[in-house]
């Protein structure tokens, strides 16, 4: 096994997130483990329901409590344990360390309250600065997520940028601080095709400059090839693959990532028809026992049922780990989800 | 209480996308416009069965709904059974025991004519039943017809009927009752007709908004194609969606009713005396308030009883019902 | 913001007139001639005639629309039928009272209703939650002649802290009416309060906020509280049309001059006059409401101003 050479920035380890529902916990993430190093970009893709926002919600801490808990496994980031850290501490990493962008900028945005005040916000809760400061550090910012004008549009308000500038502005937000990891939720899902490859750049951009890593949370694969290191395949709340991006889109080995990239519709191909995967997400409180995408799975054999497979890395390829009896049968060696 | 299951602390529930976590609520469809969802993504349904479902499903979400019902039930029965149950006749009087206190003889006292306040208690709840449920029920019919006729017509007729509906509305309720009865008279009658028309409005707003969204369905044209009668479709797809909606309403306005009935009362605009009612003995109590608490306080505790499990139901059924589904409030 | 404010102004102004035009037409509604009434079934026919002309009710209709619009807008409202004096005389004699009672109820409400509201809101669900709820539906259901007689019983009868028949004039007679009215708004404010600010906790840009790591106070008050106080302030402008229902009822127990008991008075005394100059008032006093809305609206929401 490839041992990192740097300490990860971030070590998800086994992480198990849980909804009440109809009267009991059920996890919706269950045993997701994964690292991120610093500089990278890991991608989180899945389809709707798979978990991928509820990961992020639980690095981030944000799970909401009257209805969910992080139930088990560690967060490690910058060698501590964000799993049951006091809420005071959390509080501080958040926006500073670790930040976090949305989906909806058309919502994500306090309606009442200048865009200038809201990226001053951060510097001024974690650095300490004076309004004065926060506000020149802020136009700043304004400036580096490219909103023209910025001097002029600092006092206004969200309602006042369109959907492509308020994703920005929240970037902005979410820089404010330099954090060491971003989480970043589907930001570019609600825009524009046009809008999305500007904020997409932008993000890169930024990321180089401030040394940053990311994990990228999308469902569509096009996006991940442009810009992801490393990809994680979600699926019903456990990561089914996880590979370097050109190592998963040469050699998709989960049934399940191979059947998404086909889903994708190429303009250069005659498939003859767009191919779906048949079958629906299981919900969250009637997990089948075994392998959960078993049902919707064309190779399914009765091991599938019987027993929960394990993420395992390809024997040619240690940092290539899938989840699936029959394409990746755990040889004595590698027998343990591990890290990467 | 109420929504069962949604997390609703700091932090919208998340979903990756709109596939429906089984606990988590649907985001709604929203665009840069903010338009409201389109008629054809609000899911409507037919026939009785749905009705009952929907209902057992609001009743069963909390306990308050249950116990404003039983209330209710249990005051309504000790209404209709007044005849039976009344220890006194509510007009007999006995002057020699005048404003009395709690007794043996007299459970809740005496009022200013020495007579048995709980006999007359009772005897007013009839009353106010009866004044309240009929006006209601007149409010709900009109106000329906109105509201689905309104929105089913559409055009200008809509318009001009719900601008009417508006001025009616903002007109409270008491003054408008008080000029409806002080221009024809106090009477029972009259006092139905003063609180039915505080309460059309309302329902004739709630039944449109359903009507709306349904008159606006492609399937409509294909009943209508298949010869259904506009009153049919109107009858089976429109009503089951808005019963547990109007259980509110009427529960809601029932108790406003009774409020509005016992202030006319109060005032002196309502039923005249000697007949029991709760506002009139009040008003009584209240004039020889310093020689009686028992006048004012039992009957006070009986208004207050009724109008708040009525609130009870209402309002119990109202938090369990999806919000998405409340149209004019 | 200077704008916004012209803006409303001089929509307010067609709106009194529409409203006016309504109490117009309700007015013309009453059935029954008002000379009639006022001189009684034994007049002679010219003498109603010489009445109706005095009234100016023998004018087409069209007239009488002019006639009643410059008037209204000009406070000349007639003279009472009862006492012979002028309306407008009768009005601004107790509009003072009811001024004071109003402001403070709506003051008191909003005091106790906004806190306890939030404070709901935010122990969703916790004992403190379901008082708070089952506390203001109660407060609801008291007509507001109830909860008066015994405030009367327990406060001034039985405690003696207040006067059982007051004046009207001084603190002292303001407090029991005020705190009657209070209550019920404050029961319609907690609710209202408590809806918006869990609908307001569960949207995006909280969640956003705390991802920022901005600390729980400010995110409640800075973030959230704003953004909820916006369909309180609606309600409250609703409200109004019950609270005036409410203080007839409470000056006529607490015994204290205002409109209210003017209303009541004239209706049981048919004092037509008094009856349309009422409804006068009315109509400025709803467009006066819905003016103070959407300036309130204006400060607290910036989409609104910048359309």
């Amino acid at each position: 096994m490839t041992t990192a050479t740097d300490a990860p920035i971030l070590a998800v380890e086994n992480l198990v997130t849980a909804f009440r529902t109809g009267g009991g916990w059920h996890p919706a993430v269950r045993d997701v483990s994964f690292a991120v190093q610093r500089n990278e970009t890991l991608a989180i893709v899945g389809e709707s329901g798979c978990g991928k926002s509820v990961t992020a919600l639980s690095i981030m801490g944000l799970v909401p409590p009257a209805n969910g808990r992080v139930a088990g496994g560690h967060i490690r980031f910058a060698g501590r344990d964000l799993v049951g850290l006091d809420e005071e501490e959390m509080r501080k990493i958040r926006g500073d360390r670790i930040s976090m962008i949305f989906q909806e900028p058309m919502t994500s945005l306090n309606p009442v309250l200048t865009i200038g005040f809201q990226i001053a916000e951060a510097l001024h809760y974690h650095r300490d600065m004076g309004r004065g400061e926060a506000n020149a550090a802020a136009l700043e910012l304004l400036d580096q997520v490219k909103i023209p004008s910025a001097r002029q549009r600092f006092a206004d308000y969200p309602h006042q940028f369109s959907g492509g500038m308020r994703q920005r502005v929240m970037i902005a937000m979410a820089l404010a601080c330099r954090p060491e990891l971003l989480l970043a939720d589907e930001p570019t899902t609600a825009l524009d095709v046009t809008i999305q490859a500007q904020v997409l750049s932008l993000l890169a951009e930024l990321k180089a400059a401030y040394g940053m890593a990311m994990i990228f949370i999308t469902h569509n694969l096009g996006v991940v090839a442009s810009i992801a290191d490393r990809v994680a395949v979600m699926y019903a709340g456990e990561i089914v693959e996880i590979a370097p991006v050109n190592e998963l889109f040469a050699r998709p080995t989960h049934p399940y990532t191979e059947l998404l990239l086909r889903s994708i519709p190429r303009v250069d191909r005659d498939t003859g028809g767009l191919s779906a995967i048949t079958g629906q997400v299981p919900a969250i409180g009637a997990m089948p026992s075994g392998c959960r995408f078993a049902a919707r799975c064309p190779l399914r054999e009765p091991i599938c049922t019987a027993r929960d497979p394990l993420l395992v890395p390809l024997a040619d390829a240690p940092d290539h780990r899938v989840r699936c009896w029959l394409r990746a049968p755990p040889s004595e060696m590698a027998s343990e989800a591990g890290h990467a | 209480m109420g929504e069962a299951g949604v997390p609703h602390e700091f932090g919208r529930a998340f979903t990756d996308d709109n596939v429906p976590h089984p606990t988590l609520p649907r985001k709604r469809g929203r665009d840069d416009d903010c338009t409201p969802m389109s008629a054809d993504s609000v899911v409507l349904r037919r026939g009785s069965s749905y009705a009952f479902q929907q209902l057992a499903r609001a009743f069963n979400a909390n306990a308050t709904s249950w116990i404003g019902l039983i209330a209710f039930l249990v005051i309504v029965a000790l209404a209709v059974l007044a005849p039976l149950i009344s220890p006194y006749d509510p007009l007999d009087q006995d002057i020699l025991a005048r404003l009395e206190g709690p007794s043996v003889a007299h459970w809740f006292g005496t009022d200013s004519y020495g007579r048995d306040i709980l006999s007359r208690l009772l005897w007013g709840a009839r009353l106010s039943l009866v004044i309240s449920t009929v006006s209601i029920l007149a409010a709900m019919l009109i106000g329906g017809v109105i509201g689905i006729l309104s929105g089913y017509v559409g055009g200008r007729f809509d318009m001009v009927v719900m601008q009417a509906m508006d001025v009616l509305l903002s007109f409270p309720s008491l003054i408008m009752g008080l000029m409806v009865v002080a221009m024809l008279g106090a009477s029972m009658g009259n006092l139905m007709i003063a609180i039915a028309l505080t309460a059309i409005a309302p329902f004739a707003r709630i039944a449109r908004a359903p009507t709306i969204l349904v008159k606006e369905r492609d399937y409509i044209e294909a009943c209508r194609a298949l010869g259904y009668s506009d009153l049919r479709i109107m009858t089976i797809h429109i009503l089951p969606n808005i019963v547990a909606e109007i259980l509110v309403m009427a529960s809601l306005w029932l108790a406003t009713a009774i409020r509005i009935e016992a202030s006319l009362s109060f005032i002196g605009l309502g039923v005249r005396p000697p007949t029991a009612t709760w506002g009139g003995m009040i008003r009584e109590g209240f004039e020889n308030i310093l020689d009686s608490a028992s006048l004012s306080i039992f009957p006070s505790l009986a208004i207050l009883l009724v109008v708040f499990s009525l609130n009870m139901l209402g309002d119990g059924l109202r938090d369990a019902i999806d919000p998405k589904l409340r149209g004019g409030e | 913001m200077l704008g916004y404010i012209v803006k409303r102004l001089l929509l307010a102004i067609p709106t009194l007139f529409a409203v006016l035009t309504i109490v117009f037409v309700l007015a013309r509604v009453l059935p029954g001639d008002p000379a009639q009434t006022i001189l009684g079934d034994q007049a002679s026919q010219e003498a109603l005639e010489n009445m109706r002309h005095r009234l100016g009710v023998d004018k087409p209709i069209g007239a009488q629309y002019v006639d009643f619009l410059v008037n209204a807008v000009r406070g000349e409202w007639g003279n009472s039928l009862v006492t012979g004096k002028p309306v407008v005389e009768e009005v601004s004699n107790v509009l003072p009272y009811t001024i004071d009672l109003t402001v403070t109820s709506i003051v008191l409400g909003a005091l106790v209703g906004v806190p306890l509201g939030v404070w709901s809101a935010l122990r969703r669900n916790t004992w403190v939650d379901y008082v708070a709820r089952m506390g203001s539906l109660l407060g609801l259901s008291f007509p507001a002649f109830v909860s008066a007689i015994l405030l009367l019983l327990a406060f001034a009868i039985e405690l003696r802290w207040f006067p059982v028949i007051s004046t009207g004039k001084g603190l002292n007679s303001l407090v029991l009416p005020a705190v009657n009215l209070g209550i019920i708004m404050a029961a319609y404010v907690t609710r209202v309060t408590r809806s918006s600010m869990l609908e307001v906790l569960g949207e995006d840009y909280i969640r956003t906020a705390r991802a920022k790591g901005v600390p729980t106070r400010a995110v409640i008050w800075r973030h959230a509280f704003r953004n909820g106080l916006i369909p309180v302030v609606t309600v409250v402008g609703l409200y109004l049309g019950i609270l005036i229902g409410n203080s007839v009822l409470t000056e006529i127990v607490f015994n204290r001059p205002g409109l209210g008991k003017l209303i009541v008075s004239a209706l049981n005394q048919r004092d037509y006059t008094v009856l349309q100059g009422m409804m006068v008032v009315y109509a400025f006093a709803i467009v006066l409401v819905n003016l103070l809305t959407d300036l309130t609206y204006g400060f607290i929401d910036p989409r609104v101003k910048r359309q």
